[in-house]
């Protein structure tokens, strides 16, 4: 490929690629598929789906930022959403004080996970695919194995209902987290310094950057973000499930790559992983639509993350290290 | 003589960048052809042409009798031209045998089926191989296990196990000691008897007279000259045909005043012995105003020192005080928050942030140190970093497209300017560069020097850790000698001379 068109396709991509997609795979669905993935109401429903998908791939973002991965993911969800609604169903506080108690032990995992890393100086992806299986063992003796409902109204609304009847409450979490964060990570020193860190470590150490102080706080954030998207999907679904979000970790992490963050650190931006997470959506309820079975939706989605790092690559012309 | 290589009217076009523009080299059997220019003059492009790396816009490269209009890494193989690049593509994980003949193992047929390795085979020529370059190591011993000149040694063997009659050599003593050099001379001089032509690119000067027979040099994609070494008269000839005008190699030390005030003390460290001990018991004062050398063989304990006081690892006895006030420093981002600054050593290991572009590398530092809790509060203002990077780039003049270019698009001085210019911008008081000049070209080498002296004339205190002695005779005030971890030897600028510091550091 010629070296100017090459860098100039590079420079764009980097931009709208992502957005590119989405809008193709839209169009493909609007014209290949049944006349009612166009309606609105279909849309709505699309964006409903991947509000969860957002909300951890949002985490996730920081812990690949970093040059790491948080695998814990389902396990957290799962976790947390079981916590908060035992906290509920104990009907001794308000359900909203139940919803910060169970976002403080996401962060409370998270904050173990980011010691662990720091203490045994061991890649995060056996730390926490260690952690994704002792999370889902509390859950399982919490719960005994078994289900929790029998919620407020009120809480099943605000978290993961409509609001008012009209607005879903879950795309309103989604972008309101996607906001503060993207805002966080662009915009205050601290969000810069962890694009430092995961662009250089040493030289981020030698900047005056508290390394492992920063590693402790990404993995916090990853909890907390992981609580967050359980107490959503078990205000959804009206019911705590001990093994819920199981495979989760597959669209976090799917997300965030398809939405342009670097597997090797420093590189990458919030608005992208949010269209990252409408893609895992949209081919979601697009295969749906079309009738494939979920079961082939789950290759769809592993072909897709492989295509996306490979046009990615394809594109910056980055050879692997 | 015939000769092995000629390359006629080479010219490469980048887009936008005439990379090298009409050359004519060529190379005749058992020379030692030497080329040398500042970095980006085209060096490595031109023999990225002749290794079938790159293909040539226009020109010709004859190979004894045969003529190309390019070359591609398999035909210039098969015309035994061979490549040792400046970083080694040894096989850490496999034996020296393996690496030599990987790719063409010698087989034999096991039960009269299966095609095995026949490794006695291949240990017996890799011996044989070995001790054409004189090195005597096991050949089933693991590369892993070899110093960085071993595997060099190793590399050329691999280059004659390949038959090569060409052979380009990038910067093959960049790394490696004195000794290890001499060593390398010794089996260049062996290869040249067996008729073998080497392109030798290298930025030591001292080198050429005593390997080179012919150089050419090359400024800007432009081949200035090529000469017969014998029609060299000295070093300073070449200098100024490099960088195109004369370098001054005058003094940059400021002279004494008689009966003016001693300057401030900017810096004093007393008996520091780190808990590791590899630095013991050392004791010295930096005035403000002074560039302070540290001079020692590698690994006597400098970068050591620095990692210690500037609170990258721990001391186990020492006090320091900084402008007369003691202070405990336990952590870089301390000793940021002092007005410590410290270029390491390697640029781009510990140096400059390869996701950032100039401005934010440049910004980087001064956003830590203008906020508190540890760089976790405070948000960035966009404005502002732009207009101290801005300044940096002025003062420092590092060139590049604007402060929006990413730092590992620029050359070796520029990046190292960047990283100067983003301690700067914390408005650091206390500066220790370490190796601030490794690797990088004359042109860029003599910039830096002038600007760590404007630094020092605005009242900073200045260490500057070198191995090279020339640059810490001419740039420093005094120069702390290092030895096996203590201080050897305190010479005054004026007094010092190579011969009396290597005296002291190698005893």
């Amino acid at each position: 490929m010629n070296h100017n068109l090459q860098k100039r396709l590079s420079l764009y991509w980097d931009k709208f690629g992502t957005l590119v997609i989405l809008i193709l795979l839209v169009c493909f669905m609007a014209i290949f598929g049944p006349p009612q993935f166009i309606a609105p109401g279909n849309l709505l429903q699309i964006a409903i789906q991947s509000s969860i998908t957002i909300i951890i791939a949002c985490g996730e973002f920081f812990a690949i930022l970093i040059a790491g991965i948080d695998l814990s993911v389902g396990s957290v969800m799962g976790l947390v959403g079981m916590v908060t609604a035992k906290l509920i169903v104990l009907d001794i506080m308000p359900w909203y004080v139940a919803v910060l108690l169970g976002i403080l032990s996401g962060a409370l995992c998270g904050l173990f996970n980011g010691l662990l890393i720091n203490v045994t100086g061991l890649h995060p992806f056996v730390i926490t695919l260690g952690t994704q299986s002792i999370f889902r063992g509390v859950t399982l003796i919490i719960s005994d194995a078994t289900s929790v409902y029998g919620f407020p109204q009120t809480f099943k609304d605000a978290m993961g209902g409509w609001l008012g009847g009209v607005i879903p409450s879950a795309v309103v979490i989604a972008l309101l987290l996607a906001a503060i964060l993207w805002f966080f990570s662009s915009k205050t020193v601290m969000g810069r310094n962890i694009f430092a860190l995961g662009g250089n470590k040493e030289a981020a150490w030698f900047s005056g950057i508290h390394t492992k102080l920063y590693t402790l706080l990404v993995h916090t954030l990853c909890g907390v973000c992981f609580g967050l998207a359980g107490i959503v999907y078990t205000a959804r679904i009206g019911s705590a499930e001990p093994l819920a979000g199981q495979g989760y970790e597959t669209f976090a992490i799917a997300s965030a790559i398809i939405g342009g963050t670097s597997f090797f650190g420093g590189r990458g931006k919030i608005p992208t992983v949010v269209v990252g997470g409408l893609i895992i959506g949209t081919i979601s309820n697009g295969l749906n639509m079309l009738g494939v079975s979920s079961y082939y939706q789950q290759i769809v989605t592993g072909a897709l993350i492989i295509v996306a790092v490979t046009v990615d690559r394809l594109f910056k012309g980055k050879s692997a290290k | 003589m015939e000769n092995l290589v000629e390359m006629k009217g080479i010219t490469k076009l980048f887009p936008g960048v005439k990379a090298l523009s009409n050359i004519n080299l060529d190379l005749r059997p058992g020379e030692v052809h030497l080329l040398l220019g500042e970095n980006g003059a085209g060096k490595s492009t031109l023999m990225k042409i002749l290794s079938g790396v790159y293909t040539p816009t226009e020109g010709i490269i004859k190979v004894g009798e045969k003529e190309y209009t390019s070359l591609t890494p398999h035909l210039s193989q098969e015309n035994k031209i061979a490549i040792i690049y400046q970083e080694l593509s040894v096989i850490n994980e496999l034996t020296i045998a393996e690496n030599l003949f990987i790719g063409k193992l010698p087989v034999k047929k096991a039960a009269g089926i299966f095609r095995v390795v026949d490794r006695k085979e291949m240990a017996a020529r890799a011996k044989e191989l070995l001790a054409m370059v004189g090195f005597h190591r096991d050949p089933l011993t693991s590369v892993s296990e070899l110093s960085i000149s071993e595997k060099q040694q190793v590399e050329i063997a691999k280059a004659l196990a390949s038959d090569a009659r060409v052979l380009v050599m990038d910067e093959p003593t960049s790394s490696l000691s004195g000794e290890e050099t001499e060593q390398l001379f010794t089996i260049i001089r062996k290869l040249k008897a067996k008729g073998v032509g080497i392109f030798y690119i290298s930025h030591k000067m001292s080198e050429m007279k005593e390997i080179g027979d012919r150089v050419t040099v090359l400024k800007d994609g432009m081949q200035v000259a090529t000469l017969d070494m014998k029609d060299v008269k000295d070093e300073k000839q070449i200098i100024s045909l490099m960088v195109g005008r004369e370098l001054s190699q005058q003094s940059l030390r400021r002279p004494k005043e008689e009966g003016a005030a001693p300057k401030k003390v900017a810096l004093k460290v007393e008996n520091v012995t780190r808990v590791d001990e590899k630095v013991k018991n050392v004791s010295f004062e930096l005035h403000h105003g002074e560039i302070l050398g540290f001079a020692g063989l590698v690994g006597s304990g400098r970068t050591e020192l620095m990692n210690t006081i500037f609170g990258a690892e721990r001391m186990k006895t020492g006090k320091v005080w900084l402008d007369g006030k003691e202070i405990h420093v336990h952590s870089p981002y301390e000793a940021v928050k002092k007005g410590m600054a410290f270029i390491t050593e390697s640029r781009r290991e510990t140096g400059f942030f390869d996701n950032f572009n100039i401005c934010k590398n440049i910004a980087a530092v001064y956003n830590i140190k203008r906020t508190s809790c540890k760089g976790l509060s405070g948000l960035i203002h966009p404005k502002k970093e732009r207009e101290i990077a801005a300044k940096q780039k002025e003062d420092l003049s590092i060139r590049c497209t604007g402060i929006d270019q990413m730092v590992a698009s620029l050359s070796g001085g520029n990046q190292q300017k960047v990283i100067v210019g983003k301690w700067l911008a914390s408005k650091a008081n206390l500066m220790i560069f370490d190796e601030p000049t490794r690797g990088i070209d004359i042109g860029a080498k003599s910039e830096i020097y002038h600007i760590m002296r404007g630094l020092a004339d605005e009242g900073k205190g200045i260490i500057m850790v070198s191995s090279e002695l020339p640059e810490l005779i001419t740039l420093c005030d005094r120069i702390v000698v290092f030895n096996k971890g203590e201080i050897a030897a305190i010479f005054d600028g004026e007094e010092a001379t190579e011969e009396a510091i290597m005296a002291v550091a190698a005893s």
